[in-house]
């Protein structure tokens, strides 16, 4: 690949957290309250029943600790560290990113992937934790860790295009920073990091079918408690797949129209 | 490689569309959006020859940045060329990214949240220098720019000035032959200016890098360049060394001299004018468009008469762009 030699921009996020200790410090606190909080909403919501919308108490509580450890994958201080696209478009800085015999997607998605495998330290150190406390449950067999996994890996995937395609935004509506909340807030919603899809109603299921998100964490998380079976992991698994073609297409071609956007504006 | 930067009638329009005042404009503006074309760069012609510096001169929204932006291959032009190392910069962007360094002065390209050290490594790492390399023209940088004092801490903490030294070494780090700098010393104060500008000096004679710079800082042109590109509105207004602008705009001297005999004949001389006489005192001025620099009128005074005593008024090169500005304007 021609873009490892470049792989020190992976290191760019991890790096500024690592000179930043209060903001670990901050995410660890933040970490450990909200794994309390959710652990004890969902045991108080199952004092009075055993079961709801097909789950019981302890698939519950895993998915939704699991939530809350694997929000912690991309949700980084980029903005703290100036270096999100709508930033570089503000403050004209972007005109680097074109620079630089790195293509600017290459920089990108490496810088992501830092991004992620940091925040994949963070999550399984928290799900060690969680494992050896008895907050979440085990997977059921090694199977199931294995689908899951794979699952995983394709709804980080998945994740990374869906917040490609938001930084993209940025390159058409600059400065439009409560869309850009609102975008995120919906992407967790659908993604079933707030609560578990299957609590919504059926017209909200159908819906969220026909979008990316509920590919990045809804699906593993699902497979992970055992609400979707091994045997119909394997449609599951192609579905995320399908998404990581779609998306990977439309982003690449969306990067072609931004880098025309730039260079016929002059950043 | 020779870092020569070849400008052959480049001109860059933008369309914008104005937004019309009050609650009906801007319904209209949405239905019916009125373009305006804006004609940043026009027709402009000039050569940059390896190992040299130039400064590209003009009032605010003359069209510098747009033409900087052009040759590093951030921007394309409406019509026109530019060759840049031989490369034409906004048809081989990654090509020319090898060739080329640039600053541009309010904006960095530092990681914000890391350690100027850690930016200068991740720079190296994507301009592939040899680690060897990297490590000696660090330490060069070193010297000239006083970087360790602070490179071990992070962007966001450094003062204007330090920000500015690392953004120069970041941008040179890997050997660019040609540098373009858009007002990177805009706001510091004269002791970085001065390091700054012998960090160039040394860049350009000694490196050989050819380097293309704007400023509004007439001290910097003094000390730097011996060629300035003016623009005006877009256009090309001169291209020559600093004395033929002064020759052309900056003819407010005075030789003020004294004369040994005050009774001595004083005639006007080609180009100089007498402006005053009072008895062994006598103020000669510049006469018409030909007329003399100072130093020459000076030598002219001397060798002609006797004098006790002589002093020169010289319109600094602030006066001297004054009036070449005001000259474009009116043209
Ligand atoms: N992207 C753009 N869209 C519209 N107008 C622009 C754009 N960039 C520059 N201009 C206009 O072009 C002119 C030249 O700008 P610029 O090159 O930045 O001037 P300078 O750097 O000499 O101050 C200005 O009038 C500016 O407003
Ligand atoms: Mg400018």
């Amino acid at each position: 690949m021609a873009v490892l030699h470049a792989w020190r921009a992976a290191r760019v996020t991890p790096l500024g957290e690592l000179h930043t200790p209060p903001r670990m410090t901050a995410v660890l606190v933040r970490l450990a309250v909200q794994v309390v909080l959710v652990a004890s909403l969902w045991h108080g919501l199952y004092s009075h029943t055993s079961t709801t919308a097909g789950l019981d108490e302890g698939q519950a509580v895993t998915y939704a600790v699991l939530a809350v450890l694997a929000s912690r994958l991309r949700e980084l201080d980029q903005y703290a560290g100036r270096d999100t696209v709508l930033q570089h478009m503000h403050f004209g800085t972007i005109v680097y990113w074109y620079l630089r015999p790195l293509p600017p997607q290459r920089y990108y998605a490496l810088r992501a992937l830092g991004e992620q495998l940091y925040g994949l330290a963070w999550a399984l150190g928290g799900f060690a934790v969680c494992l050896a406390a008895g907050v979440v449950e085990p997977p059921r067999s090694a199977a199931v860790a294995g689908v899951f996994a794979v699952s995983l890996l394709l709804g980080q995937w998945v994740l990374y295009y869906v917040m490609l395609v938001l930084d993209q935004m940025c390159f058409f509506t600059i400065r439009n920073n409560s869309a850009m909340l609102i975008l995120i807030f919906v992407q967790n919603l659908l993604s079933g990091v707030y609560a578990p899809l299957w609590y919504f109603p059926d017209w909200f299921i159908t819906l969220s079918g026909f979008l990316p998100f509920q590919a990045t964490l809804s699906v593993p998380l699902s497979i992970y408690v055992g609400r979707i079976q091994l045997a119909d992991a394997g449609v599951q698994l192609a579905v995320q797949a399908a998404w990581v073609v779609v998306l990977a297409l439309f982003t690449r071609w969306v990067w072609r129209q931004a880098a025309r956007r730039v260079i016929s504006q002059g950043g | 490689m020779s870092g020569s930067i070849e400008v052959r009638g480049l001109s860059r329009t933008f369309h914008t569309t104005v937004r019309r005042p009050g609650f009906t404009g801007t319904l209209r503006s949405l239905v019916d959006p009125e373009r305006v074309a804006k004609h940043a760069v026009q027709d402009i012609t000039f050569d940059v020859a390896p190992g040299e510096l130039l400064a590209l001169l003009g009032p605010n929204g003359a069209g510098k940045s747009t033409t900087i932006k052009m040759l590093t291959g951030i921007l394309t032009p409406t019509s026109g060329e530019c060759r840049v190392a031989g490369v034409v910069p906004y048809q081989e962007r990654e090509r020319n990214a090898r060739n080329i360094g640039a600053v541009f002065g309010q904006r960095t390209q530092l990681w914000w949240d890391l350690p100027v050290r850690e930016s200068f490594a991740i720079l190296r790492d994507i301009y592939e220098v040899p680690k060897a390399e990297h490590a000696a023209r660090l330490e060069e940088f070193d010297d000239l720019l006083d970087l360790s004092s602070f490179w071990d801490t992070r962007v966001r903490h450094l003062s204007l000035g330090q920000r500015v030294r690392s953004d120069l070494a970041a941008a040179l780090l890997h050997d660019p032959p040609v540098v373009f700098l858009d007002e990177p010393t805009i706001g510091m104060d004269v002791v970085v200016k001065e390091q700054v500008r012998e960090f160039l000096r040394y860049q350009v004679e000694q490196r050989s890098r050819t380097v293309l710079l704007t400023t509004h800082d007439m001290t910097e042109v003094e000390r730097l360049a011996e060629r300035v590109v003016l623009i005006n509105h877009g256009r090309l207004v001169l291209d020559g060394s600093l004395d033929d602008i002064r020759r052309k705009f900056g003819s407010t001297w005075q030789v003020r001299a004294t004369l040994a005999d005050a009774h001595t004949d004083v005639v006007p001389l080609p180009g100089i004018a007498v402006l005053r006489r009072d008895g062994p005192r006598v103020v000669f001025g510049p006469d018409g468009p030909d007329a003399p620099t100072v130093h020459q009128a000076l030598k002219t005074v001397i060798e002609r008469y006797e004098v006790t005593g002589v002093a020169i008024d010289e319109a600094d090169l602030e006066d001297v762009m004054r009036a070449a500005y005001v000259h474009a304007e009116a043209v």
